[in-house]
C-alpha cells in the first residue's frame, strides 16, 4: 500500500475504540479500583486495601453463592454437552424430518431468560404447573421444585438444559460437517462398529468443538443469573443464590459497591482460571495423545 | 519521446533487498515484457511504476512527469491484475465505469468510452452481467477493457495469461498483440513465460536476483545473451554449458570440452578476458545428430523427447558430460543408442568464469 | 451412497428417543399457548383445566389493551434495531481499519479488542451503572443502546471477513482513482453483505433478549424493554390479573423473536456455526 504509516487508518478504528475505552476499558480498570475501596450510595469511598476481599472469603453467604454456582455448573456443562451431541449426530443428515427436529431443539434458544422463566415457573410450580398436573395425574404428590432445597438447583439446571441445547448443538453440527466423509468410507471398509467409528473417528474430530462448548458453557453458567433471580429469588433460604445474584443484590439491593466489585472482580478471576485451565488441559491431552 | 523512465529504483521489505538500482527507459508506445522467475523483484517493479508499492530510492518518470510522489489514480497508468480483480458486485458497465466517475468524467464521455472498448473488445453483450457470470476469457477481456476505457499513457499487465488454459492464452496471446496496435500508449507486462515475452514484447527486461540482467529485442535476448542466467532461462529446453578451455590462438576462440572434442567458435578472440576456463554455450539447434563421417564428438542417448516438428535428444559425451542435441523429426533414435554428434561452432556462445556472455559477431 | 456412511442409520429407539426429546421440548411452549387461551378465573387452583376447552383470545386482546406492554415492545424493537445499526457500522468501520489499513498501534489495538471477548458484563456493570448515572443517560434510549454497541466479537468477525476478501480489488479500486472511504464505500462494503446479515442478527438477537442491563438501567416502567417488563410483571405475580394473562404477554413476546427466527434461519445457523469454524 502506498500508505506506510498513516494515522488516517485510526479514523476508521476511533469510533469503536472510543465507545470502547469509555464504556468497557474504563469501567473495567475502575472496577479494580472501587474493589479497594469501601463505597456505598451516599458517601464518598475511602481506601480499604483488601479488605473487601477479606470480608467476602470470610461471608458465608458469598460462600454458599460460589458454591451453588459450581454446583448447577457441574450439573448443567456436562449434561448439555452429552446432549447436545447426541442430538447433533442424529440431526447431521439431509431430510427433511431432521430439519424439522433440529428447528425444534433451536427454537428455545432465541427466547429471552424472562420468558423462558415464566413458561418454566408454571411447568415447575407445584400448584399451577406442568410437572404439578401429571404427577396428579398419576396419583401422586406433586414436588415443590422451586421450594425445596435439594431439589432446586436441578430444577433451574433441568431449565438451562431446555434453554441452551441448541446453540451447542448447533456447534457440533457444523464440526461433524468438517469430517471428511472419506474418513467414514474407509472406516466402513475395514468393518468398523459403530462406536469404534464412534470413538476413534467422529469424536477425535471433534476434540476442538466438544473443548469450545465446554469453554463457553462453563464460561456462561458461571455467570447464571436470570434464572436464578427470578424463578426463586435465590431461596429458599439462599439454596439457588448463584455469585452472580449475589452481585446483583449486594450492588442493588444494598448498594455497597465497593464490596459488590470486589465480588465481580472475584468472579471474573475465576472464570478465567477456570476458563484457562480447561484450555490448557485440554491442550495438553492433545499433546500427549499427539505424542503417542 | 520517452514514454517511462525508472532511475536508479530501490526497493526492500525489511532487511531483504528487493530490488537494487533499477534504471530502464521506454519509448512511445513499446509494447515491453518484464521477464524472470518468480520472486525475481518483476512484480515488486511492476506495482512501484503502478504506485501500489513505494520505492525507498529512485524515481518513476511518465511522458515527462515524476509521477512516482503521485497516489496510484493519478498517475495515468492501467493495470490488468493477474486475478482480473473485478469488483464482483459490480455489473461490467459499472466496472469500467467505476475509475472514470471517480475521475469526474462527464456522463456521456463515459458511455462513450465504454461502447468503444466494448466493441473493440467484443464484450457489449456482457455489458449489464457481473463477474461471476462469466467465463475467465471473458473476465480477461473485461478486465482489459476496464482498462482501456482510462485512456492510460501506460498498462500494466500482470500475468495477463497465466490464469487461462493452453488453448485461451493463445487466442488472447493474438489479441493482445492486436490491442497494442491500437492504443496510443506504452505497455508493460510483466512474465515469467519466456514464450509470451518473446511473441509479444517489443524489448525483453529479463530481471533476477533483484537487479535487471538484460535488456533488448527478443531475438537479440535469444541470440546474444548477456549471461548465464539469461542464456538458461530464455529458450526451451535450456542452453547446455560445458566447461571447456580455450585450446589455441587465433582470430577465433578455440575451446577444447571434457571429452577432448575441439569446437572453433566465431567469438572474437581479443574480447575474452585473460582466462584459460570458460564454458560453452549450445542451444540444441547447435548439436545436430549425424552419420560418423561429419562427427565432431560421440555420445549415448539418455532420453528421446518427439516434439513433431523436431526431435531433442539428451545425451553424455564420453566423459559424462550431458548434453541436448537436436535429430530430425523422424527419429529413430532410442534409449542406449551409441550416436554421432556435430557441434556446430558458428552457433555456439562462450561464457567467461563471472558468467558474462560473449557471441560471435554480426548476426 | 457416501452419505450412508456419514451417518449412519438411525434406529427405532434412536427416532423414538428423538421424538421424545422434541415432545419435552414442546410441551412447555405448548402448556404456555394453552394458558394463555384460558380465562383467566377458570385457572385459579385448576391449571389443568388449560388442556381443555373453551378458549378464549381475551388476554391477547388485553394485552392490546395494556399500554404498557406495547410499549415495551416499542422499547424493545428501538433498542434491538438501535444497537443492531451501530454494532454494524461500528465493526464494519473498525473491520475495515484493523484488515486493510496500517496506523500505529495497530496490532496492540486489536489485540486490546480482543481482550474485551474475555470480559464477561458482570465484572463491569457497577462502573457501567455508574458512568451512566453521571451521563444521566439511565432510563433513555441511549442509555439502552450504547453499552450493547461494544462488541468486539462483531470487530473482530468483520475483520476476519474483509481479511478474506482479495487485496488485488483494493488496489484496482486505487488505481481507479478511489479515495480509502470511497474504496470502502463503494467496493469493499457491498461485498461484506453475507457477513453484515449474519452479524446484524447476531445482534438483534442478543439485544433483544439482553435482560442484564436494562434490568439496571430501566428503572421506569415505560422505559422496560420486554424482558424486564416480563420480568416485573412474574415478580408481581400475585398482584397481576392472572395466570392466562401472564402467560399471553409471554407468548406474545415471543412472536417477534419466532418471526425473526424463521425469517433469518440461514443467518442464525450460520452465525452461530461461524463462531465454531
Amino acid at each position: 500500500m502506498t500508505s506506510a504509516r498513516d494515522w488516517r487508518g485510526l479514523l476508521f478504528v476511533a469510533p469503536f475504540l472510543l465507545l470502547y475505552s469509555v464504556i468497557l476499558i474504563f469501567p473495567l480498570l475502575r472496577g479494580v479500583w472501587l474493589s479497594f475501596n469501601q463505597v456505598d450510595l451516599f458517601g464518598d469511598g475511602h481506601f480499604v486495601g483488601l479488605g473487601n476481599y477479606a470480608r467476602l472469603l470470610n461471608d458465608p453467604i458469598f460462600g454458599t453463592s460460589l458454591i451453588n454456582t459450581f454446583e448447577v455448573t457441574l450439573m448443567i456443562v456436562p449434561a448439555l454437552t452429552i446432549i447436545a451431541l447426541g442430538l447433533a449426530m442424529a440431526l447431521n443428515r439431509g431430510s427433511r424430518n431432521a430439519a424439522i427436529f433440529r428447528g425444534i431443539f433451536f427454537s428455545s434458544a432465541v427466547l429471552s431468560v424472562t420468558i423462558v422463566t415464566l413458561i418454566w415457573r408454571f411447568v415447575l410450580a407445584p400448584d399451577a404447573g406442568l410437572l404439578g398436573e401429571l404427577w396428579k395425574a398419576f396419583g401422586w404428590q406433586p414436588l415443590p421444585f422451586l421450594s425445596d432445597e435439594n431439589l432446586v438447583l436441578p430444577a433451574l439446571a433441568i431449565t438451562t438444559i431446555w434453554w441452551s441445547v441448541g446453540f451447542p448443538m448447533l456447534l457440533f453440527l457444523a464440526g461433524l460437517q468438517q469430517i471428511p466423509g472419506d474418513m467414514y468410507e474407509a472406516a466402513a471398509l475395514d468393518n468398523a462398529s459403530r462406536w469404534t467409528t464412534f470413538s476413534r473417528i467422529t469424536l477425535p474430530s471433534l476434540r476442538r468443538t466438544v473443548v469450545l462448548v465446554v469453554m463457553l458453557q462453563t464460561a456462561a453458567q458461571l455467570q447464571l443469573f436470570g434464572q436464578s433471580q427470578l424463578l426463586t429469588a435465590g431461596g429458599p433460604s439462599g439454596a439457588s443464590r448463584t455469585a452472580v445474584l449475589f452481585l446483583f443484590e449486594t450492588a442493588f439491593g444494598r448498594w455497597e459497591l465497593g464490596y459488590a466489585s470486589a465480588a465481580a472482580e472475584l468472579l471474573f478471576l475465576i472464570i478465567l482460571a477456570v476458563t484457562i485451565t480447561q484450555y490448557w488441559a485440554t491442550g495438553r491431552a492433545t499433546a500427549a495423545q499427539g505424542g503417542r | 519521446m520517452a514514454s517511462l523512465e525508472l532511475k536508479g529504483v530501490r526497493k526492500s521489505f525489511g532487511s531483504t533487498l528487493i530490488l537494487e538500482d533499477v534504471s530502464l527507459t521506454l519509448d512511445a508506445r513499446e509494447f515491453v515484457a518484464f521477464l524472470g522467475p518468480s520472486g525475481s523483484g518483476k512484480s515488486t517493479l511492476l506495482r512501484i511504476i503502478a504506485g501500489l508499492e513505494t520505492a525507498d530510492a529512485g524515481e518513476v518518470w511518465l511522458e515527462s512527469f515524476r509521477i512516482d510522489p503521485l497516489p496510484p489514480g493519478e498517475r495515468g497508468v492501467a493495470m490488468v491484475f493477474q486475478h482480473y480483480a473485478l469488483y464482483p458486485h459490480m455489473s461490467v458497465r459499472e466496472n469500467m465505469a467505476f475509475g472514470l466517475r471517480n475521475a469526474r468524467v462527464p456522463k456521456d464521455e463515459i458511455e462513450r468510452r465504454i461502447a468503444d472498448a466494448a466493441r473493440v473488445l467484443e464484450i457489449e453483450p456482457l455489458l449489464d452481467r457481473k463477474p461471476g457470470e462469466m467465463s475467465g476469457g471473458q473476465r480477461q477481456r473485461v478486465a482489459i477493457g476496464r482498462a482501456l476505457v482510462k485512456e492510460p499513457k501506460l498498462f500494466l499487465l500482470d500475468e495477463p495469461l497465466s490464469n487461462l488454459d493452453a488453448a485461451l492464452r493463445l487466442r488472447t496471446r493474438v489479441e493482445l498483440a492486436q490491442l497494442k496496435q491500437r492504443v496510443d500508449a506504452a505497455v508493460i507486462m510483466v512474465t515469467h513465460d519466456q514464450a509470451e515475452a518473446m511473441t509479444l514484447a517489443d524489448r525483453i527486461v529479463v530481471i533476477n536476483d533483484r537487479t535487471i540482467q538484460q535488456v533488448g529485442p527478443p531475438m537479440e535476448i535469444y541470440n546474444r545473451p548477456a549471461n548465464v542466467f539469461v542464456a538458461q532461462f530464455v529458450g526451451s529446453p535450456a542452453m547446455t554449458l560445458v566447461p571447456a578451455q580455450l585450446a589455441e590462438n587465433g582470430d577465433y576462440a578455440t575451446l577444447k570440452i571434457g571429452d577432448g572434442t575441439v569446437v572453433e567458435t566465431r567469438v572474437p578472440r581479443d574480447r575474452l578476458p585473460p582466462s584459460a576456463h570458460f564454458r560453452l554455450g549450445l542451444r540444441p539447434e547447435a548439436v545436430r545428430v549425424v552419420g560418423s563421417g561429419e562427427a565432431t564428438s560421440k555420445a549415448k542417448v539418455e532420453l528421446v523427447e518427439r516434439l513433431g516438428e523436431r526431435t531433442l535428444v539428451y545425451a553424455r559425451l564420453g566423459d559424462g558430460q550431458p548434453i541436448t542435441a537436436e535429430d530430425q523429426r523422424d527419429s529413430r533414435l532410442k534409449i542406449g543408442d551409441e550416436i554421432a554428434l556435430r557441434i556446430d561452432g558458428a552457433a555456439a556462445h562462450v561464457f567467461d568464469a563471472d558468467g558474462a556472455g560473449y557471441h560471435r559477431t554480426g548476426a | 451412497m457416501a452419505a450412508d456412511f456419514r451417518r449412519g442409520r438411525l434406529t427405532p429407539l434412536g427416532w423414538a428417543a428423538l421424538v421424545i426429546g422434541a415432545a419435552l421440548m414442546l410441551a412447555p411452549l405448548t402448556w404456555a399457548v394453552l394458558l394463555s387461551l384460558k380465562d383467566n378465573a377458570a385457572l385459579v387452583g385448576h391449571s389443568e383445566a388449560a388442556l381443555h376447552g373453551p378458549y378464549t383470545l381475551d388476554n391477547y386482546v388485553a394485552i392490546f389493551g395494556n399500554s404498557l406492554t406495547t410499549r415495551w415492545l416499542l422499547n424493545s424493537t428501538i433498542v434491538a434495531l438501535g444497537q443492531t445499526a451501530g454494532v454494524l457500522i461500528l465493526a464494519s468501520l473498525a473491520g475495515y481499519g484493523f484488515a486493510r489499513l496500517d496506523f500505529p498501534f495497530r496490532r496492540t489495538l486489536f489485540v486490546i479488542v480482543l481482550i474485551g471477548l474475555a470480559v464477561p458484563s458482570q465484572a463491569v456493570i457497577l462502573p457501567q451503572h455508574e458512568l451512566f448515572a453521571w451521563l444521566h443517560l439511565h432510563n433513555s434510549y441511549p442509555g439502552l443502546i450504547l453499552p450493547g454497541l461494544i462488541a468486539p466479537f462483531g470487530v473482530f468477525f468483520m475483520t476476519t471477513y474483509m481479511r478474506g476478501i482479495p487485496r488485488e480489488l483494493d488496489e484496482a479500486a486505487m488505481l481507479d482513482g478511489a479515495s480509502r472511504w470511497t474504496t470502502f464505500w463503494k467496493v469493499i462494503l457491498p461485498l461484506t453483505v453475507p457477513a453484515q446479515s449474519t452479524l446484524a442478527v447476531f445482534t438483534f438477537l442478543g439485544a433483544w433478549n439482553d435482560y442484564w442491563w436494562p434490568l439496571i438501567s430501566a428503572t421506569r416502567s415505560d422505559m422496560y424493554t420486554l424482558t424486564v417488563g416480563l420480568a416485573a410483571a412474574q415478580m408481581n405475580y400475585a398482584q397481576t390479573s392472572g395466570l392466562g394473562y401472564l402467560m399471553a404477554q409471554a407468548v406474545f413476546a415471543s412472536i417477534p423473536i419466532f418471526i425473526v427466527y424463521i425469517i433469518f434461519q440461514k443467518q442464525i445457523v450460520r452465525a452461530m456455526a461461524g463462531t465454531a469454524v
